[in-house]
């Protein structure tokens, strides 16, 4: 290698696929339609004793094929569960055609190359979540004061 | 296994690093490969193409090959020697890329030419073609090689000619 | 006095608006060449600098002709729009009054499959010889989107156990209904 990217830069995607639940967003946004996502449903017990079966989505399949794919970067706005990342990686050049379709091993490896999060702007409003976590916890606190 | 030409392994060593490519600059992916070509930390230089350099190891097609120019990629690699090698470099000489839907692109070079390696990338970074061609490099020094042209006195009509027999 | 003001005075069979942020004369067809040649004669609209010339297939009857005229002096411009139905796509030649026109008409023909009678030039400008006619044109089909399946068409509901319905079927982004 000859220099490394920088870190933010958009070398490849990295897939971390415990936050992926196959909604199938990445695979219909991409211009390109160069994501393969595949997955099936599984049933899991219900939470409650006599409750519903909960209905889980398992991924079988994850692929990207780099040589159609343009780094936009649609994929990774859109994942609702941040399971999408850029990595400063480069994909590594092929010589044979098919070379280029990466599958979750590989992107689960470029996981690795993904950089920490930048830190959040001091100045910023908190966000939504923590105000309602907070409402949350006050509701939880005057019942119990009760 | 191949018998050893210790004349071949000499040349192969003092070539494997001068390659000489030629950039189809098409699109975009044109200007990452002129980028390349500056680099500094791997022997890298430019020299004016003259259009018939006998010795062109590699042809990069750097960008989108519309329907429009590609009977003048393959007149391009037509012209060239046999041992060339094809680098296809950035997504729409890849596949098509961006542009895969589209009624005037020809979706990746190797629809037309047969390519030797596919470099990712929309543009690829300027690392990613030097890195591709290091790893043509062995491949393309040792071939040509083998190809290299060689004067032989003419006795008659016939002129002179390569190693091949085809006239030079 | 105003650009639209001006313009209905000089254009009086034309209907001005505005389109898209632009003051638009919409002009009928068989006075197309003369409209376009009074913008540019005129002394205040000064239409003399021959911007573009577009055509648009959104409207179901026909085919829309627009035309930016541009005045360097005065920075404004004006758009010129005709129209043409579908089963008579043809509209009169601009080059007459702008000789550079023709490059645009020459473009707009191969894309579009409009006519412009009384061009010098109707040679294709960028299509190759031989290649899908008219690709410009709404039901002009994109090969490549039908040969290959849509990525986004699957769904894990579609296999397993669970019992859920899958959600209804989606068309890919930008693809007409």
């Amino acid at each position: 290698m000859t220099g490394a990217p920088p870190p933010r830069s958009r070398g490849t995607i990295g897939l971390l696929e415990e936050n992926c639940t196959v909604c199938m967003l990445c695979a219909r946004e991409c211009p390109d339609w160069c994501l393969s996502v595949e997955g099936h449903t599984e049933l899991a017990p219900p939470v409650r004793a006599g409750g519903r079966p909960r209905v889980r989505n398992v991924l079988d399949r994850f692929a990207i094929d780099f040589s159609l794919c343009m780094y936009c970067g649609i994929c990774i706005e859109v994942c609702p569960f941040d399971a999408l990342f850029w990595a400063p990686e480069l994909v590594p050049a092929e010589q044979a055609h098919d070379g280029l379709v990466e599958e979750r091993e590989a992107l689960r490896a470029w996981m690795r190359d993904v950089p920490p999060p930048p830190a959040l702007d001091p100045l910023a409003e908190p966000p939504e979540e923590a105000a309602a976590a907070a409402r949350l916890d006050a509701v939880a606190a005057s019942r119990e004061a009760r | 296994m191949e018998p050893v030409r210790p004349a071949a392994l000499v040349l192969d060593r003092g070539r494997r690093w001068s390659l000489t490519v030629v950039n189809v600059g098409l699109a975009c992916c044109a200007v990452e490969a002129m980028v390349a070509s500056l680099s500094t930390t791997t022997p890298a230089g430019t020299v004016p193409y003259a259009g018939d350099d006998r010795s062109v190891d590699v042809l990069v097609i750097s960008g989108t090959v519309t329907d429009k120019l590609a009977p003048l990629v393959r007149q391009l690699h037509a012209a060239s020697p046999g041992s060339v090698k094809v680098l296809s470099f950035g997504a729409c000489a890849n596949s098509g890329g961006p542009y895969w839907d589209s009624y005037s692109v020809t979706k990746g070079v190797d629809q037309l030419l047969p390519v030797d390696a596919w470099v990712p990338g929309c543009p690829p970074r300027p690392e990613a073609l030097l890195d591709a061609l290091e790893a043509l490099a062995p491949a393309a020094a040792g071939e040509r090689v083998l190809d290299a042209p060689l004067v032989r006195p003419s006795a008659g009509a016939v002129g002179p000619q390569d190693l091949r027999g085809r006239p030079l | 006095m105003t650009l639209a003001g001006r313009l209905a005075e000089v254009l009086p069979a034309a209907a001005v608006g505005e389109a898209h942020g632009v003051v638009t004369a919409d002009v009928p067809r068989e006075q197309w060449v003369a409209a376009v040649a009074a913008v540019r004669d005129d002394e205040l609209l000064d239409g003399t600098f021959f911007d573009h010339l577009v055509v648009v297939d959104q409207s179901p009857g026909g085919f829309d002709v627009m035309v930016r005229l541009w005045s360097v002096a005065g920075r404004r411009g004006v758009h010129l729009r005709t129209s043409c139905p579908r089963d008579d796509a043809s509209v009169p030649s601009l080059a007459t009054v702008f000789s550079g026109a023709s490059w645009h008409e020459r473009h707009a023909a191969e894309m579009f499959g409009v006519a412009f009678p009384g061009t010098p030039d109707d040679r294709p400008l960028l299509l190759p010889p031989g290649g899908i006619p008219h690709p410009l044109r709404k039901e002009h089909v994109l090969a490549a989107r039908v040969e290959h399946s849509w990525p986004g068409a699957e769904d894990p509901a579609y296999h397993g156990e669970g019992g859920r319905p899958p959600r209804r079927r989606l068309r890919p982004p930008g693809a007409p209904a």
